[in-house]
């Protein structure tokens, strides 16, 4: 199984008014995230997400579902 | 995969705090700070959740090396003279040392994040110690009974005026000045003088 020890990092349009909409709901219901964070201060809207099994293509199909843009920040 | 890097984590404390010094809180950016260390957006954030992650760790660390420095080789069972001049010269040999550390330090503090930089565990070793050695000098009858913002005040005002001078290279009237053993001293006496009962 691969696992990601470090947090996977992205640019986003999620913007700081999210805070309490389907992204956060999303992020903090998924059972295999175990943290995340959005820099909402950032021009990139930086999101950061520690999972041991999620891949970024699947974090990216997520974001992308619920209506925002989301790039690897590599 | 990326890895931590702890040249890399020293480097991006530098620049932060000159940047922080630079261009001030709100001034300060992550895109412009991984520029700086010549690294990608995306490492920074690994290192660190975000903006404030980043200035919050950077004023701890500075306020740990800063209160570690300020009680080395200082006991609060010291008489009141040797333990202020001890409190005297460690304090000036952090400002002189760390310059950029001081003024980030400063810039912080009077942040949003003030209260969570000097919430790190090295302070309650410093309170503590700094208050035992306040008590003991009043109950030496070596030290005028004072409330302890005053106490600060007048015991460390002076040191701190003669820093900033230090720092700004010059004193009253723009006067070329550099901070000496010998004003230090000068000084010191007199703060002594004026807080002895």
């Amino acid at each position: 199984m691969k696992t990601n020890t470090q947090p996977l990092i992205f640019r986003t349009d999620i913007g700081p008014l999210c805070a309490n909409c389907a992204v956060h709901k999303a992020l903090d219901n998924h059972n295999d995230i175990q943290s995340w964070s959005i820099d909402a201060e950032d021009k990139d809207c930086v999101l950061r997400i520690v999972s041991d099994t999620l891949t970024p293509t699947m974090i990216i199909e997520i974001i992308n579902q619920l209506g925002h843009q989301c790039h690897e920040l590599s | 995969m990326r890895t931590r890097d702890t040249d890399k984590e020293k480097l991006v404390i530098e620049k932060a705090i000159e940047q922080i010094v630079q261009d001030g809180f709100q001034g300060f950016s992550m895109n412009k700070l991984a520029k700086a260390c010549n690294i990608s957006v995306a490492t920074l954030y690994i290192y660190y959740q975000d903006k404030d992650d980043l200035i919050k760790k950077i004023g701890g660390e500075i306020s740990s090396n800063f209160f570690s420095r300020t009680i080395k080789d200082f006991s609060p069972s010291m008489s009141f003279a040797e333990g202020l001049w001890k409190q005297w010269e460690n304090r000036a040999a952090f400002a002189v040392e760390f310059p950029t550390e001081v003024a980030c330090f400063e810039v912080i503090k009077h942040s949003p994040h003030g209260e969570s930089i000097l919430a790190v565990g090295q302070l309650s070793q410093f309170k503590i110690q700094m208050t035992e050695f306040f008590e003991n000098a009043i109950r030496n009858n070596e030290l005028v009974p004072l409330p302890m913002d005053v106490f600060w005040s007048v015991a460390y005002g002076p040191l701190y005026a003669l820093l900033r001078f230090h720092r700004e290279g010059k004193s009253l009237g723009g006067k070329p000045f550099t901070l000496t053993k010998e004003i230090m001293e000068e000084a010191f006496k007199i703060t002594l003088k004026g807080l002895r009962p």
